[in-house]
């Protein structure tokens, strides 16, 4: 029984731009928005776009991303026939190999997707926030009778150098990929989400391989490669709500966009276009007397005792009494101890925060840094850590 | 768990509906909401699945379509089990059917189940009382004491409704006399003051027992397992009583229930019913509550899924419940997407699910008489 479409997920990435949250977790398993994992939003628009089996390529500190999938359930990828498989590289008869490059990384499962006899396959990156709906997409490809569709995002001409870039005809059709260009000739930015014809892909992926000097890479072989045969290749234009999560500046502002969902455009109470997620199963929050919430995402088990302004609370959460939590993304079970002030930042899961210490500064004119603290720090009682900071090891009393 | 104690579970699903029927006009005792997110029998449900009982016959008898929805396959309890897993034992249709009355009726109807089982014990239980139980603790109390039937129950007072009911038309509550531990006395609807040995009415039992005490039972046309079988016989059986502990909450009637919820904004005591562990319920991928500008909230327990633009003040609020600026809610349990709106005013109340308090209306109760208004009612 033949697939119309499957999805190849990316998800290998280390992320090293996000430095302590993912020192011990894979990209696509940064947890976001208040109970999700990045790559809730990608495996949410497959099952919400009628796409049931979906590979996931890891490589990178996958155990936490591996547990956190299980048998896909919590995303209804739990099918008989097809469903969500976590694929890492794997040693083959003659010799074994990591992916060497995101092309590689398919290639390397071909036999996976040939089990489904997909007509279509669609490349997914594991590292962005962002709903979308791949069965217009589909419905865009196969209008225009394309080999190659890629989703492309309009950005401002000034940012457009920071991208790669689809040069397009009035039909949409592709003339042209620029890669982080100086003179940009167009301002559509790739998102990194393709969609191929499975028996174009498949050629390439073989011819790529067989090119010893190919970097094995989408963008900079299989787009070139395929502008170079005349492909019928076509730009999507998607005008939603797209972000790139890597660096720790553009992961906080998306956290904080979510607090603003009518000028932000991301909005997660969509219940025609939900996020699913695993569950932590912990009892509803509870905010004490006393406590000061304004404008904050809470979720299951916080306990709230002191004051939260303008922040992202994960699962089991405790913010105690006279502690001050501002402008702040707190991961899952993170304890901030009473009188302590957390401002501006993300602190990572099971985090202490001692009594007293301070984490981060709202942001002045000289300094605006969002300062990061790594999963299960104990940061010491009056401890002060700068706007800048980046923790990965415990801090004790008396340390800066 | 080796097989000499491994036990399978009978829950009885509708028992006491009666004292609380407005709550069960629309579902049955089983899944009153409670706690924010969860429904009474989750606590049962997960109290077992903690303690590896994962082979559950769950005996419904009428209004049941909610609850079936809320167990589906019984997967968020762990209990999509090849051997064992989740039943559901409605009354077999037949020219005769009719519902059960008394646990002996519904026991004998699922007989030839029980016998081809292969557990050595059987704890049944009712699902209006919330408490983390380990049954494991339970079972080897019953071993060890050599008794026949085992029967739970917690040192309290009787409930006022109770004790002021004259009739038996509520169904049977039942508290014992005891003699070092066994159950020499078993009192029916007792009016009595003071502390009571409440029957929690769950029972360990060997399922060869209890296949032997209701086919019994059954031909000479007894309904009610502690009324008609236990009573008579406690010089012959060994009835030995396992005293709880632990922390107790029991759904007696609408004030019971409207403070028992009440209770768990204290956390002395929201720990002490969560400390045993996680208690599972089924998953609705509500996104986190959202408080926007302007919200007060203070001393209230709140699911995933509600947008606060009001006031809250000791309350409990369900999955996905709105406050729309300016309204007040204050002392209220608001179950699942309900929604007060702007400028309305809402004390004491318990609204049901989908229950809207229309703009800048005042709607009040009063703390010994907590107003309940109906499912998908507007007000």
């Amino acid at each position: 029984m033949a697939k119309e479409m499957i999805a190849m997920l990316l998800a290998g990435g280390q992320g090293s731009r996000l430095y302590a949250l993912t020192e011990k977790l894979a990209k696509p398993a940064v947890p976001f928005g208040g109970k999700y994992r990045i790559i809730d939003f990608p495996l949410s628009n497959c099952v919400n776009s009628g796409i049931d089996t979906v590979g996931i390529l890891t490589q990178y500190q996958p155990l936490v991303l591996n547990e956190y999938i299980g048998n896909g359930q919590p995303w209804d990828l739990d099918r008989l026939y097809g469903g969500v498989h976590v694929l890492p590289p794997y040693q083959k008869a003659s010799g074994s190999d990591w992916y060497k490059g995101t092309a590689n990384a398919i290639y390397q499962n071909i036999s996976f997707i040939e089990r489904y006899d997909p007509q279509y396959v669609i490349i997914l990156s594991g590292d962005q926030i962002c709903k979308q709906d791949y069965s217009d997409f589909l419905k865009f490809h196969k209008e225009k009778n394309a080999e190659f569709s890629v989703a492309v995002m309009e950005v401002p001409w000034e940012e457009a150098p920071r991208f790669g870039l689809m040069v397009a005809d009035k039909d949409d059709r592709i003339t042209e990929f620029q890669e982080k260009p100086k003179n940009p000739k167009s301002n559509l930015a790739s998102m990194g989400i393709y969609i191929f014809n499975w028996d174009i892909l498949k050629k390439y992926l073989e011819e790529d391989e067989a090119d010893p000097k190919s970097e094995n890479d989408f963008g900079n072989n299989i787009i070139p490669n395929l502008l170079r045969d005349n492909r019928r290749m076509y730009a999507y234009h998607f005008n939603g709500y797209w972000k790139d999560v890597g660096t720790i500046a553009s992961l906080w502002e998306a956290n904080m966009e979510i607090l603003d969902p009518e000028h932000s455009g991301i909005n997660l109470f969509d219940e025609d276009w939900k996020i699913y997620s695993r569950n932590s199963g912990m009892t509803g929050h509870k905010i004490s007397a006393g406590a000061v919430v304004e404008n904050a995402m809470i979720t299951d088990g916080c306990r709230i005792k002191g004051t939260v302004k303008h922040s992202i609370l994960f699962a089991g959460v405790k913010v105690e009494k006279g502690a001050v939590v501002e402008d702040a993304v707190v991961m899952g079970g993170t304890v901030i101890k009473s009188g302590a002030t957390v401002k501006h930042c993300i602190v990572a899961e099971n985090v202490t925060i001692g009594e007293n210490a301070v984490v981060g500064a709202m942001p002045t004119e000289s300094e605006n840094g969002v300062a990061t603290v790594g999963a299960g720090v104990c940061i010491g009682d009056n401890v002060k850590i700068g706007p800048d900071a980046m923790v990965r090891n415990d801090v004790e009393g008396g340390e800066e | 768990m080796n097989a000499n104690t491994s036990a399978l579970g009978i829950v009885f699903p509708n028992s006491y509906d009666a004292l609380v029927p407005d709550l069960v006009n629309v579902r049955l005792m089983a899944s009153i909401p409670f706690a924010s997110r969860y429904r009474l029998i989750d606590f049962i449900l997960s109290s077992m699945s903690r303690c590896d009982i994962d082979n559950i016959s769950v005996m419904v008898n009428n209004n049941y379509h909610s609850l079936m929805d809320h167990l589906g396959s019984g997967r968020e309890w762990d209990l999509v089990r090849k051997n064992g897993g989740l039943h559901i034992f409605p009354p077999f249709v037949e020219k005769s059917a009719k519902p059960y009355t008394g646990r002996v009726g519904a026991l004998a109807n699922i007989l030839d189940f029980l016998r081809d089982e292969k557990e050595k014990y059987v704890v049944i239980t009712d699902t209006n009382i919330v408490a983390n139980i380990d049954f494991n603790d339970m079972i080897k109390f019953h071993i060890e004491s050599g008794a026949d039937v085992t029967i739970a129950y917690n040192e309290q007072e009787l409930p006022e409704s109770l004790v002021k009911n004259q009739s038996n038309d509520l169904g049977y509550y039942y508290t014992f006399g005891l003699e070092k531990g066994r159950i020499r006395k078993i009192y029916v609807n007792a009016k009595d003051t003071g502390i009571q040995n409440f029957s929690m009415n769950m029972f360990v039992v060997e399922r060869e027992m209890l296949i032997d005490l209701i086919n019994t039972a059954f031909v000479r046309g007894q309904e009610y397992f502690e009324r008609d079988v236990l009573l008579p016989q406690l010089n012959k059986l060994n009835v030995q009583a396992y005293k709880y502990e632990g922390y107790i909450a029991r759904i007696c009637d609408m004030k019971s229930y409207f403070d028992e919820n009440m209770k768990l904004l204290d956390d002395y005591n929201l720990d002490a019913l969560f400390s045993g562990g996680p208690v599972y319920t089924k998953i609705r991928d509500d996104n986190p509550t959202r408080y926007i500008e302007g919200a007060k909230i203070q001393n209230a327990m709140v699911a995933d899924g509600c947008v606060i633009e009001g006031e809250v003040e000791n309350s409990i609020l369900f999955r996905g419940v709105r406050v729309a600026k300016g309204a007040k809610v204050k002392n209220c349990i608001l179950m699942q997407d309900s929604v007060v709106e702007a400028g309305a005013n809402a004390e004491y109340l318990v609204m049901d699910k989908n229950v809207t308090i229309t703009a800048g209306k005042d709607i009040k109760g009063a703390p010994t008489y907590p107003v309940y208004i109906g499912k998908h009612k507007t007000v």
